[in-house]
């Protein structure tokens, strides 16, 4: 049980201009799980490394339980990790594996066992301890890493993208039982990932990391409802919201013409700034096809049963740029038809520095 | 009718057509292979076919009396031969000294060259040098540069140090020569097990460490069982060469007692004036056989070491 906490915690590599994490200060709470999302090269897997003590903290300081493990080589700080590729021990067999950590405790070997069968029991892993990883199913392998982790009982649990080698019905399945085993266990756990829908679903908080900075982080809702930036606002949610620079429209952000319904205390905040700098966004599930709006034409239909997304090309800023409007399932537009686009929901502004204004 | 027949005999057609170009396809393949495969055969095939029948004759080239079969004999008379019985013991010795001592020191050196250090492709090429002196130019340089009584280094440093000078190659020839190999094989071992090292996940090192190994602890229980497949294979590849030393003998040590192996004995007992071709060939038989058990065990461990990776 532990709470940890990352303070001005940078990672610069030697020969590096930039550092590859800048300056994090996080709070992770006791049993929370917290998500660092990010695109590739945005630092995440380095702030994690740093946590566990594979990377040197090169200034700031990294906190677990209220103790400065800045300095502290990993088999110091009490934490378990699981990797992307599962990093198993080769020539063990899965009780060794699992057991590995304990045997380096010098904990009694009839003791061992027993914490080694109780975690093969919680994943299902009894039959197999025995058995060699090479022998194991990709998914097997990832429940053997996670057996490992959980039978230290660790103040921390770190995970580095530990479903990406996963394919995707297993990855799904598996993503629902980790953030049940994790609340069950209710260890504190830091967890990587590229994937932003495995971010929303699992995370308590969610950390947006670009270039080695902290973006925002929140739970997931306000995440999606209130960006704190145009790179949250277009990273965060599937299919990507719509983020245009605004067009000046009689002294107001507009799109393709249109003025945007917009609250008194936005506009007011804009007088100040260039309308061409501005940024607005809007939802595909925001956006309305009707008779009223912005009128444009049908390029591509992505039809999902459930529901679907039309790709409208309007001509915007005097180009054709396309709009995703979320439409109902087995919708009757198709390509090439002409419809009208409406706003249907809220409106995300962003001002001139990049960061979102808020009504 | 007539279209169906038309079909049916095209189809016919059409698989002989397949067949022909399979057939050429292959010969495509062999083709290219066949000079290397005939020459093969006609210089160790042929010779070793020839060996075996003189190893069944009693054939001297000192006395006029022609070649004779006699069976047998000559095999049947080497476990009473005292020189033979020498010079297979002085065999083991020293292929079982020459492979183990250059595996040590080769995986110390490979561990030495796992680590980015500046200069370490030049440190690496330099490590490697030993193994591409020949082998008699080797031997020359140890018995006059390093073993030497009067201008030899070794000598030298002892002396500096108050000793007396001794004649290495005369009080210790089995050593000396182990010496000789073990610096020339050393760097064979090397390259084996640095494969083998680089080939680590780095990961799962990590996560050992994670998991409270120390180093000495991470090494013995995940490094050095992953590293056995290149230990093995280095073993193997290390006997069958260093069974078949000979030059380095005859240069260092020549015809002195207490070095001589059996390939040394077989060349002694032949052309270096033995005149005795059969029984010298019976010689050759013998280590044949134990190489080519020893090449079996290895290529088991070959295949074992490609099962893993699969």
């Amino acid at each position: 049980m532990a709470e940890v906490r990352y303070e001005a915690a940078s990672r610069l590599y030697p020969g590096a201009e930039e550092p590859a994490v800048n300056k994090l200060n996080l709070d992770i709470a006791d049993g929370e799980l917290l998500v660092l999302v990010g695109p590739s090269g945005c630092g995440k897997s380095t702030a994690l490394r740093m946590l566990a003590g594979l990377e040197t903290v090169t200034s700031g300081s990294v906190h677990i339980n209220g103790v400065d493990v800045t300095l502290k080589p990993p088999q110091d700080r009490d934490i378990a990790m699981v990797f992307q590729n599962y990093a198993l021990y080769p020539s063990m067999t899965v009780a060794q594996n699992m057991g590995f950590a304990l045997k380096q405790a010098k904990v009694p070997k009839a003791e061992r066992e027993a914490q080694v069968r109780e975690a093969a029991r919680i994943l299902d892993l009894t039959e197999y301890l025995d058995r060699k990883p090479k022998n194991l199913s990709g998914g097997q392998r990832q429940r053997v890493a996670m057996g490992r982790a959980i039978v230290r009982k660790p103040q921390v649990f770190l995970m580095d993208e530990p479903l990406s080698n996963l394919d995707a019905k297993l990855r799904v399945q598996t993503r629902t039982e980790l953030v049940d085993l994790q609340a069950r266990l209710g260890v504190t756990t830091v967890y990587v990932t590229h994937d932003q829908v495995e971010a929303m679903t699992m995370g308590d908080r969610v950390a947006v990391l670009k270039f080695g900075e902290l973006q925002q982080v929140d739970a997931p809702r306000t995440l999606y409802s209130a960006p704190a930036n145009k790179f949250v606002a277009g990273f965060i949610g599937s299919p990507a919201m719509n983020l245009l620079d605004a067009e000046d429209v009689d002294g107001a952000p507009g799109i393709a013409g249109a003025a945007i319904p917009l609250e008194e205390s936005v506009l007011s905040q804009l007088k100040s700034q260039d309308l061409d700098q501005v940024a607005v966004g809007v939802r595909p599930e925001h956006l309305t096809l009707g008779t009223t709006g912005i009128e444009g034409e049908v390029t591509v239909v992505e039809e999902l049963g459930s529901e679907s997304f039309v790709h409208v090309t309007v001509s915007h800023r005097g180009e054709p740029t396309t709009l995703v409007v979320r439409d109902r399932g087995e919708t009757e537009t198709g390509r090439g038809d002409r419809v009208k686009v409406d706003f249907g929901g809220p409106i995300h502004v962003f001002g001139s520095d990049g960061l979102r204004v808020e009504a | 009718m007539t279209s169906a027949t038309t079909s049916s005999a095209a189809a016919i057609s059409h698989e002989e057509e397949v067949r022909r170009l399979e057939r050429r396809e292959g010969w495509k393949r062999r083709l290219p292979i066949l000079p290397a495969l005939i020459f093969t055969i006609v210089v160790t095939q042929i010779p070793f076919l020839f060996t075996l029948f003189y190893s069944l004759t009693e054939w001297r080239l000192d006395k006029p009396d022609p070649r004779k079969f006699i069976g047998v004999d000559n095999y049947a008379s080497l476990p009473g031969d005292k020189f033979f019985r020498d010079a297979a013991w002085v065999s083991v010795q020293m292929t079982v000294m020459a492979v183990l001592f250059s595996l040590i020191v080769g995986t110390l050196l490979a561990i030495l060259l796992d680590r980015k250090f500046f200069g370490q492709g030049l440190i690496r090429t330099l490590l490697i040098t030993p193994f591409l002196v020949m082998p008699v130019v080797a031997g020359f340089m140890w018995k006059t540069q390093m073993f030497n009584a009067t201008f030899g280094v070794i000598n030298w440093v002892l002396n500096l140090f108050g000793f007396d000078s001794i004649e290495f190659a005369t009080r210790f020839p089995l050593a000396s020569v182990v010496v000789v190999l073990v610096w020339q094989w050393s760097p064979f071992m090397m390259l084996i097990v640095l494969a083998g090292l680089q080939g680590q996940d780095q990961s799962v090192l990590e996560a050992a460490r994670v998991d409270g190994a120390t180093t000495w602890g991470s090494f013995r229980q995940i490094t050095l069982p992953q590293l056995r497949p290149f230990l093995e294979l280095g073993t193997l590849l290390g006997a069958i060469y260093l069974i078949q030393v000979y030059d380095h003998i005859e240069v260092i040590v020549g015809g002195q007692p207490g070095a001589k192996n059996l390939p040394f004995y077989i060349a002694q007992r032949s052309i270096g004036g033995g005149n005795r071709f059969g029984l010298a060939s019976s010689y050759s038989i013998i280590v044949v056989i134990a190489s080519i058990i020893i090449a079996n065990i290895g290529l088991r461990v070959l295949s074992n070491l490609l099962e893993d990776d699969s």
